[in-house]
């Protein structure tokens, strides 16, 4: 039989274009073929989200190809936002049970950066991966990370988090009244965001910035196994 | 030994730096305390006319600051209270025609004289903030009960921490009536954004205007609620730390305490 595997697969997920792909096929050969998909879409590609999948674990080198393919993409078809998939749920689950078992996270170094007090007007953290600010954070000032943001305290100033484009990143705060929230690409202004008076979180859910009761919502206590953030 | 040097200071204008460097100055000089008040808003000198003293104006702070004269020769003498001296500010330099390191220089003399050295900031955190913060060991944060003005005081406060200047809150202008309707921050929504040390709550209060258009200090009107308010923070600037915080409020008779008192601990 003949493994008839093509180069380059096409299907839509939710509001996004998934791509599989086979990465070690040379990138001329996968562009030469992303035309063929894409031209037959015409405009339904312009400012689509696209995601693309190279299949297997993740590497430098893939992540290098997904980002080149992606410029293309926007490049040649005006395709929107290009990106690689949230998680590779099978690799990574195998490995996931095994760190819990084998408490694999007592070797693991973190990039937390944890502030004890008061972000004042003016001031601006930036954190190069999660940020925890024990304390608040006051209305002009700024708190920036590159992964999650705590707040054990009040938030009133403009949080981003997953800065640049990480969109699985969450904002958390105990009070929860931030001025502007980003996380990855995505910005929610101030009207929508009246604190409740609980602690509350924001994430990215179908392409927009939900804000939930922290507690209720359960969202991390609902993870199977626990996992290094 | 060496007096205190307090720069009174806000970010924003309009909250009440002049008045306060003038009402607090006036109460602790009638304590008995030698007391000199620098105008260092230069350029836009108003200190000498809140005090009634502008007609008597020969040298100024920058005259002082540079050498042109004494620092003996640019205090004026208050007309009405005795240990009370005001240094003026130039009407006609700009703020970098004095610096940082001469201020510093300055200061060093004044304390030696006199017991406090209260220094008018001007609005702003650009030269004239620098040279009024760069001599001072304390510092007295002004703001009115609106978003704008804690959104200054709050950078200016990120500021004085940065100089190593432990800064203490009056919060002036406040309407109690508007308070209880909500129309107005309470002081205490103040403090939780700005969350340093209060020195005093001051009501809005007609006689204020009054005072400042006569050149005449508000603490010599035993009737005004502001006046009274000023004279019990130069109490608590001098030896009465724990004098109670009163509350301006609507019953003109009864006082609320402040039973919590914030302290930023080191
Ligand atoms: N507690 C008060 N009640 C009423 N008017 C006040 C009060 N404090 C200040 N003012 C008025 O507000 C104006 C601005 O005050 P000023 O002390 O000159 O502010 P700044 O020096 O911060 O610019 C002045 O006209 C002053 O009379
Ligand atoms: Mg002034």
């Amino acid at each position: 039989m003949i493994k008839d595997n093509p180069v380059v697969k096409l299907k839509g997920v939710g509001d996004s274009l998934w791509i599989t792909l086979d990465p070690a096929q040379p990138v001329d050969v996968i562009q030469k073929e992303m035309d063929r998909l894409f031209n037959r879409m015409k405009h339904l590609a312009v400012n689509a989200r696209i995601i693309i999948d190279t299949g297997g674990k993740d590497s430098k080198e893939k992540s290098k190809l997904v980002q080149e393919l992606g410029f293309y993409l926007k490049e040649k078809f005006c395709v929107g936002y290009v990106s690689m998939p949230p998680r590779q749920r099978v690799v990574d689950e195998e490995r996931a049970r095994k760190k819990d078992v084998s408490r694999s996270w007592e070797h693991h170094k973190n990039n937390v950066l944890m502030l004890a007090g008061r972000v004042r007007s003016g001031q601006k953290v930036v954190a190069k991966k999660h940020l925890l600010i024990m304390g608040d954070v006051n209305p002009g000032a700024e708190v920036q990370a590159a992964g999650d943001i705590i707040v054990m305290g009040t938030l009133k100033g403009l949080a981003a988090a997953g800065q640049p484009e990480n969109e699985e990143a969450i904002v958390a705060a105990l009070v929860f009244c931030p001025s502007l929230l980003k996380i990855g690409g995505y910005v929610a202004g101030a009207p929508s965001l009246q604190s409740m008076g609980i602690a509350e979180f924001a994430h990215v859910e179908h392409g927009e910035i939900i804000v939930e009761d922290y507690l209720k919502a359960g969202f991390f206590g609902k993870l199977p196994w626990l996992e290094v953030r | 030994m060496d007096g205190k040097v307090i720069v009174v200071t806000s970010g924003k204008g309009g909250v009440g730096k002049t008045t306060a460097t003038a009402s607090v100055g006036a109460a602790l000089a009638q304590t008995g305390k030698r007391v000199v008040v620098v105008d260092m808003d230069i350029g836009l000198r108003n200190l000498d006319v809140v005090m009634g003293l502008e007609n008597r104006i020969v040298f100024n702070i920058v005259d002082a600051v540079n050498g042109k004269c004494k620092s003996r020769q640019a205090a004026i003498k208050d007309r009405k209270i005795d240990n009370l001296f005001l240094i003026p500010a130039s009407q006609n330099d700009n703020k970098n025609a004095i610096t940082p390191e001469k201020m510093v220089e300055f200061v060093k003399e004044l304390k030696k004289e006199f017991d406090f050295v209260f220094m008018d900031c001007p609005a702003g955190i650009e030269q004239g903030f620098e040279n009024a913060v760069a001599a001072a060991d304390e510092a007295l944060v002004i703001c009115t009960p609106e978003v704008s003005a804690v959104r200054d005081a709050d950078r200016v406060i990120g500021l004085l921490y940065s100089k190593s200047i432990t800064p203490k809150l009056i919060v002036n202008r406040i309407v109690p009536e508007m308070v209880e309707r909500g129309d107005m921050l309470s002081h205490t929504d103040v403090l939780d954004v700005l969350s340093i040390d209060l020195l005093g709550l001051i009501p809005m209060d007609e006689n204020v205007v009054v005072a400042t258009n006569t050149g005449t200090p508000i603490i010599f009107n035993n009737q005004s609620k502001a006046g009274n308010a000023f004279k019990r923070i130069g109490l608590r600037l001098d030896g009465h730390p724990d004098l109670p915080i009163e509350v301006p409020s609507t019953k003109s008779s009864l006082w609320k305490k402040i039973v919590q008192k914030f302290a930023v601990k080191k």
